[in-house]
């Protein structure tokens, strides 16, 4: 492999990083070929003695998803990071995936149902205010307005807990995550270079 | 030598030669195979995690022979990064030599 190849093989393998910041990487590599080119090795040689650019660009793309899903919380980006690791092919997208999108599913679900509480608790404060404008209610609320107005706003005060202590869960679960595929990637970088 | 040792202390060698002085990519890889034989591929990845962990940042700088070479340069909290990774490196080995020390006198 000489230096156009090996240069454009590591280029076409990281259309995922942004333009600037692969340009500073190609700069490296290029610059690693220019130095040892005056020194008087042969570009095949050092294509060699730099790796193959499949597991260079696998590496780079890896670090940079775990990167961006550190810096901005958010599903895509968790998202993104988890199929880069399984690009590198150490984790089983079946048996992390499932669990993953599940406790994802259950989490979103609480947290909703947060929101449900508090929307009830209003609904118990209007109920009184709304048995004037619609004529039948009247027969459904034999409880004392005063009494539905304080049970409604204890629910709200409830379902706004509840939203805010899910939240910290979702965020220390997300958190969790990001720490996990850090540690997968280092035991496959450790793994691979030991193969070298 | 054992890639598990080198593969730990990369990071730490970096550190320490950038602590000394700027440096462009070819000139770590060949100061490093100094003391000890290096794969080359390794060393990029590792400068652009440093770079993107805020730990060094990069300038380009003209050289008389071709192209401006791009220059490596510790950040205020690469250097804060390495004096701890050096003590933990210091406390290690004290460890282990401790432990070599005493099977030897076993033997």
């Amino acid at each position: 492999m000489n230096r156009n190849e090996f240069l454009n093989s590591l280029k076409s393998q990281l259309i995922k990083i942004p333009e600037s910041e692969r340009a500073d990487i190609l700069y490296d590599y290029n610059e690693h070929f220019t130095i040892g080119i005056k020194e008087g090795r042969k570009e095949s040689e050092i294509a060699a003695s730099l790796g193959n650019p499949s597991v260079i660009a696998k590496e780079i793309n890896a670090n940079h998803m775990i990167n961006k899903a550190e810096q901005s919380y958010n599903l895509t980006n968790t998202f993104s990071a988890l199929l880069a690791i399984f690009g590198l092919g150490f984790l089983n997208l079946v048996f992390v995936l499932g669990p993953f999108m599940g406790i994802v599913g259950t989490l979103f679900a609480l947290l909703v149902s947060g929101i449900a509480i508090a929307i009830s608790g209003i609904a118990l404060i209007i109920a009184p205010f709304l048995a004037n404008i619609i004529p039948n209610l009247e027969n459904y609320l034999s409880i004392h307005p005063a009494v539905l107005i304080t049970s409604g706003i204890g629910l709200i005060a409830f379902g706004i807990l509840w939203i805010i202590g899910f939240s910290y869960l979702i965020k220390l679960f997300y958190q969790l995550t990001i720490k996990y595929l850090k540690l997968n990637l280092n035991i496959i970088l450790n793994r691979r270079n030991q193969n070298d | 030598m054992n890639i598990q040792f080198k593969k730990g202390v990369l990071e730490l060698c970096v550190l320490a030669i950038l602590h000394k002085k700027n440096c462009y990519g070819y000139e770590l890889v060949h100061d490093i195979s100094n003391s000890f034989a290096i794969s080359e591929g390794t060393i990029y990845p590792l400068l652009s995690r440093l770079k993107s962990e805020g730990f060094v940042t990069t300038y380009l700088e003209e050289s008389q022979e071709g192209p401006p070479r791009k220059y490596y340069q510790l950040t205020k909290t690469g250097k804060l990064f390495y004096n701890e990774l050096k003590q933990e490196w210091i406390t290690f080995i004290a460890g282990v030599n401790n432990i070599i020390k005493e099977g030897e006198l076993i033997e």
